[in-house]
């Protein structure tokens, strides 16, 4: 019993870290149709922030983690205005190839301007301690990140239902140039959504990083292809499938790492895999997708 | 108040309007007719700055015609598009809230809402409604209330009865000529030309991306041969 | 308009699958001619360069031919390349060699060798069966659901390779596979592939499958079976993809699952949009650009003398140069070097243009 208390929060845990992920890989795509590859490079880049902030002195986690979100959120906004605005009305593959050029200049940039190798950050140690709850043991690190991130997405869900900037947003994903019929400027709603996904995977990078305790350049790879598939069984373009997806994914990670023999290790992956083909086979569109129409994108 | 010189647009090589040159003065309610595929669509879309055009957009007496489309709105001309643009995955009241999105004064919005909640009471029913689950003509409604949210001194509405019952029809150019009254000038691309003709002061007639002709209503209305060699009724 | 209408007569006197072959030889010339330059002139490790560089672009055009014409991504063709090669490492292997390596094979395949041309054959064969046995369900899917699958098939692949250490070495390298194949086979096989895939474009099917991908509900409402066009490229696409493997394999005697995985998948998707997906000339000339450039840069980073100075090697450079380059390449080109038109196309407008030019000024009036 206890057994599975601790595995189901483990596997909370690492849903809700997909989930954070999934959802700033959302935003910008139900806004602007891209699939952003380089968002792990923008967590990568909130990590280097923290590795740097630690190296000019800064050692407080107070101070660190909102260097990262602020990090993420700076770093997401300069891809958008450097690299993504040329090729915002180009077909979809443009996006995604030029995303991956992103992914690949800066993972390079960061061998070549800071090390090749991991480098630690030792900031967040203390997060690793274990509390207890009653009987159970808990990780504190596995708590805290429950409860940021249950905030970070009600507050992102607040901020998409009451302030303007939020409703169009969400107005864009599928009237892009209606909204700018509004007076609203598209770049401006465009940054937001990037921002907003680059804060989410600041505090991704944050959580991240506590857990490893080290950087390296492609620190963001894995999480974010974990996210990739998280949206899409979601239903790509969908908030809530993000996050659902997130969630299945983790529970998918933890149930695979339980349940499979030691020996067959290797085939995690291969489970994992073609359970997620299987899932998308049975619903091409994704769980939550209400695929209407996907509005006009042109403009 | 508006006046577009040899304004031209291009979808590719396809040339969907040529060198047309209107005027509106203040206060007025302009019809713009012309059969499916004439360029209407495409020259207001000129005019409010959606797709790139070549030639002169004189508003106010400002030359706007570099300006991106936030900034004409901005200025007080703006466009409610073809068909059902309301965003759907919003509710009615959000709909309005982002139509008066460039506006600073919170009295003034709440009033506005009011004054077309009023207008349109249909739509203070659904206030809370996903603006999707409206129907057409509800959906009609809220993009004419929402483009009113702005403030708007220039109108341009791309076929408001479109799809509507022809109950409904004259129902909403009763709401147009009320927005009139209120001072707004208008630009009303109509393929509903008998109405359109009853309630404007002018129209400019377009087809195959050419205006052909310009008048006062009244006598539009008469030139049955005008109508027939254009519109086809 | 009057241009392609000259174009349409000055090529009227071919028939239409003449026109495909001369414009697909016309494609693969700069393949064959850079081919035989670096056979006669170059030294042995720029021929290795060139080898790999004309596998990549056997995998290019089978991802064009998949890609290019249904406009469904796919980010699984390294699992083709894997099958392709492993099949004939496995096959192919003389048995003392795999005494050593892999005795504990099953099927009894430790104790079998095939001729390295048969080998080949199995390994295309058992291509073609897994990619028709998954282009049962790939085929119906597109969008980011298709993305996924595909790259989901990768990764299973890439998995049983690892796992199944009995029969694929796992991720320790597989030596001694027989070293039969040079570069000329690779620049035959490479010519050979980009007329098929221009073949397969121009064809029926192919033109069938580019309407289907323009829009979906249209084609169908005219009777064309989307599905199965998309199998049939999709097989057609994975077989060529192995053949790049089963070439890689040959040459280098040596193999590692590593080779067929993301890098491979990344590096041959980012040829085939640079050069722009839907023609077989953008598969080609991307792939040459890239290759190219990435060469040159490599050099760079592994440290060269510049004026007597010896620069010390830039990890990451070669990396930074590549992404650059897309980005960059994707700005200015969003839609690749070759949008529309193939080369010989573009090649006969220039011609057509030309003509009349000449003519009015050969008899001035
Ligand atoms: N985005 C586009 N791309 C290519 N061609 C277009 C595009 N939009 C319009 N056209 C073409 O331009 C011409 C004029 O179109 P426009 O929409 O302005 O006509 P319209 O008068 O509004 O017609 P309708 O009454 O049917 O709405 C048409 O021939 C149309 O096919
Ligand atoms: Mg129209």
């Amino acid at each position: 019993m206890d057994y599975a208390i601790q595995q189901g929060l483990n596997a909370l845990a690492f849903g809700s870290e997909y989930a954070l992920i999934a959802l700033g890989l959302a935003l910008v795509y139900s806004i602007m149709n891209l699939m952003n590859f380089a968002h792990g490079e923008i967590i990568a880049c909130a990590g280097y922030s923290m590795y740097l902030a630690i190296l000019i002195g800064i050692g407080s986690p107070w101070l660190v983690a909102p260097i990262a979100i602020a990090a993420g959120a700076l770093v997401a906004v300069l891809f958008e205005r450097i690299a993504f605005r040329p090729v915002r009305h180009a077909p979809t593959t443009t996006g995604l190839l030029t995303a991956l050029g992103v992914s690949i200049v800066v993972q390079n940039l960061l061998t070549l301007l800071i090390s090749p190798r991991p480098r630690a950050v030792p900031v967040f140690s203390e997060l690793s301690r274990t509390i207890f709850i009653g009987p159970y043991a808990i990780s504190l690190l596995q708590l805290l990140e429950l409860a940021v991130v249950a905030l970070a997405i009600g507050g992102l869900v607040l901020f998409l239902k009451h302030s303007t900037l939020g409703l169009a947003i969400r107005a864009a994903t599928r009237e892009f140039s209606t909204v700018r019929l509004m007076g609203i400027r598209a770049n401006r709603v465009i940054a937001t959504a990037f921002a907003l996904s680059g804060l989410l995977a600041g505090i991704a990078a944050i959580f991240i990083i506590a857990r490893r305790g080290s950087i390296d350049p492609t620190f963001g790879f894995q999480p974010v292809i974990k996210a990739f598939i998280a949206c899409v069984i979601g239903g790509f373009g969908s908030l809530g499938g993000a996050v659902l997806g997130g969630m299945l994914l983790g529970f998918l990670d933890v149930a695979i790492i339980v349940l499979l023999p030691q020996e067959y290790g290797g085939l995690r992956d291969a489970i994992a895999y073609s359970i997620i083909a299987g899932l998308l086979v049975w619903r091409p569109e994704g769980l939550l997708t209400r695929r209407i129409e996907l509005g006009d994108k042109e403009i | 108040m508006l006046s577009v010189n040899r304004l031209s647009v291009h979808y590719g090589p396809i040339r969907a309007l040529d060198a047309a040159s209107i005027r509106i003065g203040r206060g007025e309610f302009v019809a713009l007719l012309g059969p499916n595929g004439a360029g209407k669509t495409s020259l207001i879309s000129g005019i409010a700055g959606l797709v790139r055009a070549q030639g002169r957009v004189l508003f106010e007496d400002r030359e706007i015609g570099a300006l991106p489309t936030e900034d004409r709105v901005r200025r007080g001309l703006t466009m409610t598009p073809e068909g059902r643009h309301v965003f759907a995955n919003l509710t009615v009241a959000e709909n309005l809230r982002l139509g008066a999105a460039i506006r600073r004064d919170r009295e003034g919005v709440a009033q506005d809402i009011e004054k077309y909640l009023g207008l349109f009471p249909i739509l203070r029913e659904r206030n809370h409604q996903l603006a999707g689950t409206l129907s057409g003509g509800e959906q009609q409604m809220l993009a004419i209330a929402r483009s009113m949210m702005s403030r708007p001194r220039l109108l341009m509405l791309d076929e408001p009865s479109l799809g509507l019952a022809p109950r409904i029809v004259a129902q909403m150019f009763d709401y147009i000529s009320l927005l009139k009254e209120a001072g707004v000038t208008l630009l009303v691309v109509e393929q509903n030309v008998m109405q359109a003709l009853k309630h404007a002061d002018r129209a400019y007639v377009i087809s195959s991306g050419i205006i052909r002709h310009e008048g006062k209503a009244e006598e539009l209305r008469s030139d049955r041969r005008l109508i027939d060699m254009y519109l086809g009724n | 308009m009057s241009v392609t209408t000259q174009t349409r007569s000055a090529q009227k006197t071919l028939a239409p699958w003449m026109r495909s072959l001369v414009g697909g030889l016309v494609t693969a010339l700069p393949v064959i001619l850079i081919g035989i330059v670096i056979l006669l002139f170059a030294p042995a490790y720029l021929v290795r360069v060139a080898f790999a560089a004309y596998v990549n672009l056997l995998i290019v055009l089978g991802l064009q031919i998949f890609m290019g014409n249904s406009m469904v991504a796919n980010l699984g063709q390294g699992a083709f390349v894997g099958i392709g090669a492993y099949s004939v490492a496995i096959l192919a292997t003389p048995v003392a060699m795999k005494k050593l390596s892999i005795p504990d094979a099953p099927f009894g395949l430790a104790d079998i060798v095939l001729h390295p041309a048969l080998a080949a054959g199995a390994g295309l064969g058992i291509t073609g069966l897994i990619a028709a046995l998954t282009g049962l369900v790939i085929a119906r899917l597109s969008g980011e659901a298709a993305t996924i699958v595909t790259f989901s098939l990768m990764m299973v692949v890439h998995s049983i390779f690892i796992q199944w250490t009995d029969l694929f070495k796992g991720a320790q390298a597989f030596f001694g596979i027989p070293q039969v194949v040079g570069l000329a086979t690779a620049i035959g096989a490479a010519t050979l592939a980009t007329i098929i895939a221009r073949l397969f474009k121009d064809s029926a099917s192919g033109l069938h499958l580019r309407a289907s991908a323009e829009s979906l509900l249209a084609a169908r409402a005219f009777g064309v079976d989307v599905f199965r066009l998309r199998l049939l490229a999709w097989i057609l696409g994975a077989v060529i993809c192995a053949s790049g493997g089963i070439l890689y394999a040959f040459f280098m005697g040596t193999i590692n699952a590593r080779a067929f995985h993301f890098e491979l998948v990344m590096t041959t998707l980012a040829m085939l949009i640079l050069g722009g997906m839907r023609t077989v000339s953008g598969a080609v000339f991307g792939c040459i650009a890239l290759a190219l450039l990435l060469e040159a840069i490599r050099s760079v980073e592994s440290g060269i003398a510049v004026a007597g100075f010896q620069l010390p090697p830039l990890l990451g450079l070669s990396g930074l140069a590549m992404g650059a380059i897309i980005v960059l390449g994707m700005t200015f080109r969003p839609r690749g070097i070759f949008v529309r038109l193939e080369l010989d196309e573009l090649l006969w407008r220039l011609f057509a243009r030309r003509q009349p030019r000449a003519i009015t000024e050969g008899k001035p009036i």
